[in-house]
C-alpha cells in the first residue's frame, strides 16, 4: 500500500498514457479527456506542501526566538493576509482582488518593484565578475571571450559603428555554432528525459517516494 | 492617490534593495521576506479563484459533477505529508500526476527534442544562389552538431580521427556557444536595470518618458 | 615590483567603484538618448510578418509565462504583440504558465488600455455590453456601431475600443499548464470554464468562434523559463499549432534549434528583440511611437561598451601584472 500501489499508479498511469497517444480510439479520447480535466485540480493541492512547509518553517523560528526571527512575520503575515484580503474581506474594506484594493496594492506596488529590483542586481554583479573573472586564459578561453565580446555589441545599436560586419557575424555565430552547441545539448537533454520518463513510469528510478513511510 | 502612493512605495523598496550594493541591511532582509510570503499569497488566491472554486466546488455543489470529488479527494491527500504516521497516503497524489505527465510527455517529448532536431539536423550544405556565409554557417552547424555530440559521448576515449578530432571541434563550437550564450546573458541582466532605471525616473521622478 | 602592485591593486578594485559606474551610466545614458537606430532580424519580422496577416477571424494566443523578476524583458514584447493584434481586431486569449504571470498579464492589459496613455486602447468589460450580446450582436463591427449610437465616443488619443470576450480574454493560470495546453487542443472553455474576473468564458463570442487551439492560429509565449517549450512539446507537436517565442536573453541563444528546426516561426530575444518589434510598429504606422524597450537600448549599448571595457582592462591587469604565471606556478605545485 504504502510503495507498491504509488509504483502501480504511475506504471499503469504511465503506460495507459503512452498507448492512448498511439490508439487515439474513442473511448480512450474521452478518458483522456476527463484525465485532463482532472489533473490541474489534483496539481494544485500542491500548494498545500508549499504553503504548510512555509508555514512551519517560519513559525518553528518565530517559537525558537531563533536569528532574526522577526522577519518571519514578514512571510506569515502577507502569505495569510493576501487571501483574507482578496477573498473574506469586502471590497468596501479594500478586499477582493481588482484594483485598488489591499490584494492588488500588495502585488503590484511591493511585490512586483521587490522582486524585479532583485532580479536586476544582478546587472550589478555580472559587470563585477566579468572584470574579475573573465580571462584569456587559454585558446579555448579566448574563443568564448571573443564570441561573448562579438555578440554584446552586435545585439546593441551601437555595434554598427564598427561597421555592418559585426552584427552580422554576431548573427552568424547565432545561427551556426550557437545553434550547433545547443541542437548537441538538446539531443542530450530529449535522451536524458526520455530515460527518465521511462525509468519513472518502470519503478526504476524511485526517489519521488521520498522517506515518507517504507 | 492610490497610484501614487504605491509608485512612492514602490520606488522606495526599489532603493531599499539597492542599498544592498553597499552594504546587507535590515531594509533589505524585510523585502526579502516579503516577496516570499506575497507571492505566496498570492499564489493561494489564485488556485482558489482558477481551480478549486470554478473547476471544483462549484461543478459539484451547483451541478451533477459529482465524479470531481475524486481529484478533490486525491488531491487532499497531500495534506498527509504533515501527519508522519499517514504521510505516504501523499504519494498517491503525486504517483498519479507523475505517471501519467510521464507518459503523456514521452512520445511528444521525443517528437519536439529528438525526432524534429535529427531532421532539422540533415539538410543540404548548398542550394543554388546561396551566399557563401550561409553556405559555411550550414557546414558548422551540420558538422558541429555532430562534433558537439561526440564531446558529450563519454562512452568512448576521445582518441583517433573520429573520436579524438570530433571532439576537439566540438569543445570549439561549443565554448562559441558558451561565448553567445554570456553575451546574452550580460544583455539580460543590464535589460532587467533598464527596467527598475525606467521605472524610477520615469514612472516615480518623472525625468523621462 | 611597483608595476606588479598597481595591476594587484586594480585586480582588488572594491566592487562597489564598478557597481557605481554600472548605476551612473544608466541613469546619464537615459537622460542623453541619442535615440540609435535598432535594426531588425528576420527572427523577429517573421513573427510580425505573421501577427501582421492575421485579421479578426483568426485568434491568437499571448501566453505571460513570467513573474515580476524579468518583467523588463518579457513585458515589452508581450505588450508589443498584444497592440498589434489589438490594432488589427485579431481576438486574444491571454495566458499564464507560471501563477505571478496571471498578474503580469493584468499588468499589460492595463498598460495597453490606460486612457493617460496616447495611443492606448478603450477597454470595455464583459458585463458592459452584456445587453448587445443578448440582443444577438457579436459581430465586431456592429458591436462597435450599436456601443457609439448609445452615446459612447472614444476618447481623444484612444486608437480604438477592445471589447472583453470580443476582443480578448483573460484566462491566465491554471497549475500543470502543459497538461493545460493538452487539454485546450480539444476544448479551451473545458479548461478554463471562466476567465479571470469569473467570466463564463462559453458566453464569449471569441470562444464560440475559437473552441479549441485547433481554431487558433498563433501562441505567443514571453517567458523566462524552459517552461515556454511547452507550447511546443504539447500544442505544436500534437496539433502543428504555430508558435512564437519572446524569451529573456538569459535563454534565447539556446532556442536557435527551434528557429531552424521550424517549430517555432520566430523568437524576441531579450530587450533587444522587443525594440525590433517596436521599431516594426512603428514602422508600419501601427504605433505612433517605439516604446520602452526601444528607449532603453541607448543605455544598453553603453552598458556594453563599459563592460567590454572592464574585461578588457581586467585581462591587462591579469597578463600584465603576471598572474597568468603565478597560476601556472602553483597549479604545478
Amino acid at each position: 500500500m504504502k510503495r507498491t500501489v504509488p509504483l502501480m499508479i504511475v506504471m499503469v498511469g504511465g503506460i495507459l498514457m503512452i498507448i492512448q497517444y498511439f490508439i487515439p480510439h474513442q473511448y480512450s479520447l474521452i478518458v483522456f479527456d476527463n484525465y485532463l480535466e482532472w489533473a490541474p485540480i489534483v496539481g494544485a493541492f500542491a500548494l498545500i506542501l508549499g504553503v504548510g512547509s512555509l508555514t512551519r518553517l517560519h513559525s518553528h523560528k518565530i517559537r525558537r526566538r531563533a536569528k532574526n526571527w522577526q522577519y518571519s512575520w514578514a512571510v506569515l503575515i502577507p502569505l495569510f493576509g493576501m487571501p483574507f484580503f482578496a477573498l473574506i474581506m469586502p471590497e468596501s474594506l479594500g478586499g477582493g482582488t481588482d484594483v485598488h484594493g489591499v490584494h492588488d496594492f500588495l502585488f503590484m506596488h511591493v511585490q512586483v518593484p521587490i522582486q524585479a529590483t532583485m532580479f536586476s542586481l544582478l546587472a550589478f554583479y555580472i559587470a563585477s565578475a566579468a572584470f574579475r573573472a573573465f580571462r584569456a586564459k587559454s585558446a579555448l578561453a579566448t574563443v568564448l571571450l571573443l564570441a561573448a565580446v562579438v555578440v554584446m555589441l552586435g545585439q546593441v545599436p551601437i555595434g554598427a559603428i564598427f561597421g555592418r560586419w559585426l552584427p552580422e557575424t554576431g548573427l552568424w555565430i547565432l545561427r551556426y555554432p550557437n545553434l550547433a552547441a545547443k541542437r548537441a545539448i538538446m539531443l542530450g537533454v530529449g535522451f536524458g528525459m526520455l530515460a527518465t520518463n521511462l525509468k519513472i513510469i518502470f519503478g526504476v528510478e524511485r526517489n519521488w517516494l521520498g522517506g515518507a513511510g517504507k | 492617490m492610490y497610484d501614487t502612493i504605491g509608485i512612492w512605495v514602490g520606488a522606495l523598496f526599489t532603493l531599499a534593495i539597492y542599498s544592498f550594493l553597499y552594504k546587507e541591511n535590515p531594509v533589505y532582509r524585510l523585502a526579502e521576506h516579503l516577496v516570499v510570503g506575497i507571492s505566496m499569497g498570492y499564489i493561494i488566491v489564485l488556485i482558489y479563484n482558477t481551480v478549486i472554486l470554478p473547476k471544483l466546488l462549484e461543478p459539484i455543489f451547483g451541478g451533477n459533477h459529482w465524479l470531481l470529488i475524486i481529484p478533490g479527494l486525491l488531491g487532499l491527500l497531500y495534506i498527509t505529508r504533515f501527519i508522519p504516521s499517514i504521510a505516504w497516503l501523499s504519494r498517491y497524489p503525486i504517483a498519479f500526476v507523475m505517471g501519467t505527465g510521464m507518459g503523456i510527455g514521452f512520445p511528444l517529448t521525443m517528437k519536439a527534442y529528438v525526432l524534429r532536431q535529427l531532421e532539422a539536423a540533415v539538410i543540404p550544405l548548398y542550394s543554388s544562389g546561396m551566399p557563401w556565409h550561409e553556405v559555411l554557417g550550414n557546414i558548422v552547424m551540420i558538422f558541429g552538431t555532430l562534433a558537439a555530440l561526440i564531446y558529450f559521448f563519454f562512452s568512448k576515449p576521445h582518441k583517433g580521427l573520429f573520436f579524438g578530432t570530433g571532439s576537439k571541434i566540438g569543445i570549439w563550437v561549443i565554448m562559441l556557444g558558451f561565448g553567445a550564450t554570456f553575451g546574452f546573458t550580460v544583455m539580460g541582466r543590464i535589460s532587467l536595470l533598464i527596467g527598475r532605471i525606467q521605472y524610477l525616473m520615469g514612472d516615480w521622478l518623472h525625468i523621462i518618458e | 615590483m611597483g608595476a606588479v602592485n598597481i595591476w594587484e591593486k586594480m585586480l582588488n578594485l572594491d566592487r562597489r567603484w564598478i557597481f557605481l559606474g554600472i548605476g551612473i551610466i544608466s541613469i546619464v545614458f537615459f537622460l542623453v538618448g541619442f535615440g540609435m537606430p535598432v535594426t531588425t532580424t528576420k527572427e523577429v519580422e517573421n513573427i510580425f510578418d505573421f501577427v501582421n496577416e492575421l485579421g479578426p477571424d483568426d485568434a491568437i494566443f499571448i501566453g505571460f509565462d513570467f513573474a515580476p523578476g524579468t518583467q523588463a524583458e518579457n513585458m515589452p514584447m508581450a505588450v508589443a504583440v498584444l497592440r498589434h493584434a489589438f490594432h488589427n481586431n485579431i481576438p486574444v486569449f491571454m495566458t499564464a504558465i507560471v501563477p505571478l504571470g496571471q498578474g503580469m498579464a493584468v499588468s499589460a492589459l492595463n498598460y495597453v488600455t490606460d486612457p493617460a496613455i496616447d495611443g492606448h486602447y478603450e477597454r470595455v468589460l464583459f458585463e458592459d455590453w452584456a445587453d448587445y450580446r443578448e440582443a444577438g450582436i457579436t459581430n465586431r463591427e456592429d458591436i462597435i456601431a450599436a456601443w457609439e449610437r448609445d452615446g459612447n465616443v472614444l476618447p481623444e488619443g484612444a486608437l480604438g475600443w477592445v471589447f472583453e470576450g470580443r476582443d480578448y480574454a483573460l484566462l491566465g493560470y491554471l497549475p500543470l499548464f502543459h497538461l493545460v495546453i493538452l487539454g485546450m487542443t480539444n476544448s479551451i472553455e473545458t479548461q478554463f470554464p471562466v476567465d479571470y474576473h469569473g467570466n463564463p468564458i462559453g458566453e464569449m463570442p471569441m470562444l464560440k468562434e475559437h473552441k479549441s487551439l485547433r481554431d487558433v492560429d498563433l501562441a505567443v509565449t514571453n517567458a523566462a523559463s524552459g517552461a515556454c517549450t511547452y507550447w511546443i512539446t504539447y500544442a505544436r507537436e500534437k496539433i502543428g499549432l504555430p508558435i512564437a517565442f519572446g524569451v529573456t536573453g538569459v535563454m534565447a541563444t539556446d532556442y536557435y534549434p527551434y528557429i531552424q528546426s521550424g517549430q517555432i516561426i520566430g523568437q524576441m530575444g531579450g530587450l533587444r528583440g522587443a525594440a525590433e518589434y517596436e521599431v516594426l510598429l512603428q514602422e508600419n504606422g501601427i504605433t505612433a511611437t517605439t516604446d520602452k524597450a526601444f528607449r532603453g537600448m541607448d543605455v544598453q549599448s553603453a552598458e556594453h561598451i563599459f563592460i567590454i571595457l572592464l574585461i578588457v582592462i581586467g585581462n591587462i591587469a591579469y597578463f600584465a601584472g603576471g598572474f597568468h604565471k603565478k597560476t601556472r606556478l602553483k597549479g604545478r605545485g
